[in-house]
């Protein structure tokens, strides 16, 4: 490979993308324009928003106690925390005393709310009465015509009354009864009084204010809670006042009111504020920037016709990819750094605005992180830019034309935006299992890196994994990049119509012995799709289940599970788009001597499999309480074991293999690479246990099984493997513990847990054993005729004496 | 210095299965010679003419072009190779003078000699005055024009022609033309495909006239006019192809 052409295209490349207006648009002036113009708009808003106090009426004003509420046409400020507040609701009193406006309008105005609000309290008046009448009547047992008549006389009044409350302009509207001032003086007095004959206070009750509001208008729902939070600290004051009269504690009400300490210093809660928006807006971005250029490198290089003049040139397909690869990485790298420097920025001037106007912001000053957190900005920003610019490079070059394209790199689009979604909420955190996850990994790093409380040495240690998974993703994504380049069906796509009943047709016509590629890839995604579908129906199931049926009830939904949701739709799938059932689910006679070694393999990597599971539970997230409850009955004795045995090692073994061995694996291996072959039907199996740990042991197991399918060319050693594995397993958790560990035994068992380990020296003869026998299992079978000859299994049969 | 020999090129296809569109074609090119194909659209011109350029692998079947495989030695047949086609635009956002000079530079020509040769170039296709026209404001004769200059900045011994006048006015295709008369006098080798009669009768030291991917008769004019009795070049093509369908069909209905 010639650095020196990577070089050349790479400058050609960004050369001409920064002749390319839209690009430039959205690397550079886009992100430095837009946070900006945000900040701006948010201070307009704000401005526009301050600037609408709400009205509140007060009627009644009078009869308020002498502790003032208002104080002119506003609320006193003394009962706001924030006294500015104050500003923000108009208060229109019935008061004599209000001095009228020397502007004539403004009393009119007045007047006439005041008018409306008057009529109202009529209204509520009626409405009030009403209701009392309507209780007498259901008291008193009137007839039932009676009761319904007052019912819809009381109804009719809400209508109106709502209209007209509409109608004011009145968000708020207080009322206040006669007398009000006079009932609490009154219980102030009785306050005073309670010590002389050293009896408990009669109840004393008085009619209450009412306020009105309407919690279907925003307005009204602002001006309410305002009003709400006035009239709360008001009455605390009033009620300490009437305390310290009546030579009582002020404290009273408030025997223990904890005085709140917050340790955060302004640059810790600004690191907070940054530790949540710059992971995600650096993964957002690093995707975006990568998304158009890569379109135009690929998709828009083929649109233009300048695709075969770059193929005819001697550059290799792996310098043209690497030379448009680095280019694209370079923008999706530049567009993350200019977005987040540009948000930096505009977050500290906006920070300082704010502060410098007198209220104090509440993300502090927003001082930019310090320079090691911005180090680890560019180190994580490499391998997400890098992953991102070789996926969307090879859905680019995919794509027959941009808009293609564009449709293509959507899903890539909401895929991260969910996993962004995820790792800004506050309560993820990384963990060993996160830490391997494409995107998550350096997300997930990065917000612990940024955050205020400091970095430990453990976070530092998860940047190993992150780094070394991320880079290997990216390298595996670069590498298909570079195979999609070399596939001249890729690169001379003709624009082929797609009409759904020729291919139909196609598929039930032109059938083959085996299935093709796509066909293996829906039957899979069809089975997670079913098995998605039916969760739902499986946890109603259980749930109207009493407990004592739950256990068989379990084993039958997993039957109908295996049978129904996975063998079916293979064997379906089989019957209708091939040629011979015999080959693609591989239905052939393997020979006594593998069966054999299938059937001994399991023992041999039982003991492995549990250490090692047992030896990274650490690394995986605690499965869900549901699942732990089910795995438990597997153990429990109240099934019959061979239930059990039928449930969770037949049935799967069964089922299982005809669907991923039988029709995934022969269908994958038309692409012609065994080894990838093997690898898509292992993550299939994989992926449909769903749990983190369980996907992990099944795609272990999955390449063994897929090994062993295409050796022997038969579905039965799978099956048999499979069969005693999964017996294996239950016989582990359910009989385990009652092995011996003393003594000799002591060599090879030990428990922990509650649960049977295996000890050093057993698991060596086991791995040694289990090495040996999938040597045997996994080398190539020997030619047809060879193997059809009489003397084979007699040797084998040496063999396995020997 | 273009051997070819029983290629063969078959693709996937959707509806019918699969397709070929190229059945065992065997032909040689030498220096100075002008190699024309003849054929209608579909005829597999182009395919051929892309396996010749490394750009497709034969499914079956050799080639050698100036000495190398073009199946194991691609990178080797490139460089010495020009190839040009309507489907080799030039890029949009680049000037003429930057498009060849980024060609050249992926030859691997010295940078020196790369300046003098683009100059030579230029003057030679009278190109001078498009020098810094960036190619989205170029008209289709300008494009040709940098397409040649760029096929022959390195002034490979090996030339392919796929089509090379078609959508171009009278004017423009005839300077392509000359301009390829002009490197058959350097003696160069080569290969020229076109479905247009006049063009192969003018240029063309020999013609294969092909058709649904088979070879139909192949040598010079006068040759093909004696051995089929045809001097006019037009109605052989057209008996050819008439012979052709009736063979097919017989074959089908037996």
């Amino acid at each position: 490979m010639s650095w020196r052409n990577v070089k050349l295209i790479f400058m050609r490349e960004v050369l001409d993308q920064l002749r390319d207006r839209r690009t430039l648009f959205m690397v550079a002036v886009l992100p430095i324009l837009l946070y900006p113009l945000m900040g701006i708009g948010m201070f307009q808003m704000t401005a526009i928003f301050s600037e609408q106090p709400r009205t509140v009426v007060i009627l009644g004003a009078d009869n308020l106690p002498d502790l003032p509420l208002l104080e002119g046409d506003h609320f006193a400020r003394a009962w706001f925390r924030i006294s500015t507040d104050a500003d923000k609701l108009r208060v229109i009193s019935d008061a004599p005393e209000t001095a009228p406006s020397a502007d004539p309008a403004v009393n009119e105005a007045r007047a006439k709310v005041l008018e409306q609000a008057l009529q109202m309290r009529e209204l509520l008046k009626r409405r009030v009465d009403g209701e009392n009448e309507l209780e007498a009547a259901r008291e008193a047992k009137r007839p039932i015509d009676e009761v319904l008549a007052l019912e819809s006389k009381v109804h009719q009044l809400i209508e109106p009354l709502s209209q007209r409350f509409h109608a004011s302009g009145i968000q708020v509207l207080i009322i206040v009864p006669p007398e009000f001032k006079q009932n609490l003086l009154h219980l102030r007095d009785e306050l005073g009084r309670r010590g002389a004959d050293d009896k408990v206070l009669a109840p004393i009750d008085y009619p209450r204010p009412l306020i009105v509001q309407n919690s279907a208008d925003e307005k009204s729902v602002i001006a309410h809670s305002r009003v709400t939070e006035v009239m709360r600290e008001w009455e605390r004051s009033l009620l300490r006042k009437y305390l310290r009269e009546s030579g009582l504690p002020e404290h009273l009400p408030t025997p223990i009111n904890p005085t709140p300490i917050d340790l955060a210093a302004a640059d810790q809660v600004s690191a907070n504020v940054w530790s949540k928006l710059f992971p995600s807006l650096l993964v957002i971005m690093a995707l975006t920037g990568a998304f158009y250029p890569a379109v135009d490198l690929g998709a828009g290089e083929k649109e233009r016709g300048t695709m075969e003049t770059l193929l005819i040139c001697p550059a290799t397909r792996t310098e043209i990819v690497l030379g448009k690869f680095l280019t694209v990485m370079l923008f999706s790298a530049s567009t993350a750094l200019l977005n987040l420097s540009s948000l930096g920025f505009t977050g500290k001037y906006m920070a300082s605005l704010a502060s410098g106007g007198g209220a104090a912001s509440k993300f502090g000053d927003l001082a930019l992180p310090p320079f090691s957190s911005l180090i680890w900005i560019l180190v994580m920003l490499v391998p997400l830019a890098s992953l991102f610019s070789a996926l969307c490079l090879a859905f680019a070059t995919f794509a027959r034309s941009s808009k293609e394209g564009q449709y293509y790199l959507t899903p890539l689009l909401m895929v991260t935006m969910g996993l962004t979604v995820f790792c800004s909420s506050p309560a993820v955190d990384i963990e060993p299992f996160y830490s391997v996850i494409p995107v998550m990994g350096p997300a997930l790093l990065l917000k612990g890196l940024l955050k205020a409380t400091g970095p430990d040495m453990t976070l530092y240690m998860y940047a190993i994994p992150v780094l070394l998974t991320s880079v290997g993703y990216s390298l595996v994504a670069l590498w298909w990049a570079i195979d999609q380049f070399g596939r001249e069906e890729v690169l001379f796509r003709e624009a082929e119509r797609f009409d759904l009943r020729l291919w139909v047709k196609h598929l039930l016509r032109d059938k083959e012995p085996t299935p093709s590629f796509t066909e293996a890839g829906f039957c899979f995604l069809l089975i997670l799709m079913l098995q998605f579908l039916s969760m739902k129906s499986m946890q109603m199931a259980m749930q109207v289940a009493t407990p004592e049926e739950q256990g068989v009830l379990q084993i039958r939904l997993l039957l109908i599970q295996q049978i129904a949701l996975i063998a079916t739709p293979a064997l379906m799938m089989g019957v209708m788009l091939t040629t011979s059932m015999r080959k693609t689910f591989s239905l052939r006679w393997p020979g006594f001597g593998r069966l054999g070694w299938a059937i001994m393999l399991p023992f041999a990597l039982h003991p492995l499999v549990v250490e090692l599971q047992a030896s990274l539970q650490w690394f995986f997230p605690k499965p869900p309480p549901g699942l732990v409850e089910a795995l438990k009955m597997m153990s429990s004795e109240s099934l019959p074991l061979w239930l059990v045995i039928l449930a969770f090692a037949a049935a799967p073994a069964i089922c299982e293999e005809i669907a991923f061995r039988g029709f995934m694996l022969s269908g994958f291996s038309r692409a012609g690479k065994i080894s990838l072959a093997v690898t898509l039907s292992s993550l299939a199996f994989g992926i449909i246990h769903m749990i983190p740990q369980q996907v992990f042991n099944a795609s272990l197991l999955g390449i063994i099984l897929g090994m062993m399918c295409i050796r022997s060319r038969s579905l039965l050693p799978g099956i048999a493997f499979h069969f005693v594995n999964n017996v294996l397993a239950i016989l582990h958790g359910r009989i385990g513990e009652t092995m011996p560990d003393t003594g000799i035994w002591s060599w090879l068992f030990r428990h922990s847990d509650g649960m049977l380990r295996y000890q050093p020296a057993l698991l060596c003869l086991a791995a040694l054993a289990a090495i040996a026998l999938l040597h045997r299992l996994t080398r190539h079978p020997r030619i047809q005729t060879v193997e059809t000859a009489p003397n084979v299994d007699s040797t084998l049969r040496v063999l396995s004496v020997s | 210095m273009i051997t070819v020999e029983r290629l063969s090129k078959r693709f996937a296809d959707l509806q019918t299965g699969g397709f070929t569109a190229l059945d065992g074609v065997s032909f040689n090119v030498q220096p100075g010679e002008i190699f024309g194909l003849l054929g209608p659209n579909g005829a597999g011109k182009t395919t051929c003419l892309r396996i010749l350029s490394t750009v497709l692998r034969p499914t079956s079947g050799t080639a050698f072009v100036a000495g190398y495989d073009v199946a194991q030695h691609p990178a080797e047949v490139r460089a010495r190779i020009g190839f040009m086609s309507n489907n080799t635009g030039i890029y949009d956002r680049m000037t003429a003078w930057e498009m060849v000079e980024y060609f050249g530079r992926l030859y691997g020509i010295p940078e020196a000699a790369l300046q003098e040769r683009i100059g030579q170039l230029f003057d030679r296709l009278q190109m001078n005055n498009i020098r810094d026209v960036l190619g989205s404001k170029m008209s289709t004769g300008m494009k040709q024009k940098v397409s040649i200059a760029r096929t022959i900045v390195h002034d490979p011994p090996v030339l392919i022609f796929d089509e090379p006048t078609s959508g171009l006015d009278v004017l423009v295709a005839r300077n392509v033309v000359d301009e390829i008369k002009s490197l058959r006098e350097q003696g160069k080798c080569i290969i020229y495909s076109t479905h247009i009669m006049r063009e192969v009768e003018k240029l063309c030291h020999r013609i294969a006239i092909i058709y649904r991917g088979q070879i139909l008769a192949i040598g010079s004019r006068e040759d093909l006019a004696e051995q089929y009795k045809q001097p006019d070049m037009e109605e052989l093509f057209f008996q050819l192809i008439d012979e052709h369908e009736e063979a097919l069909k017989a074959t089908a209905s037996r």
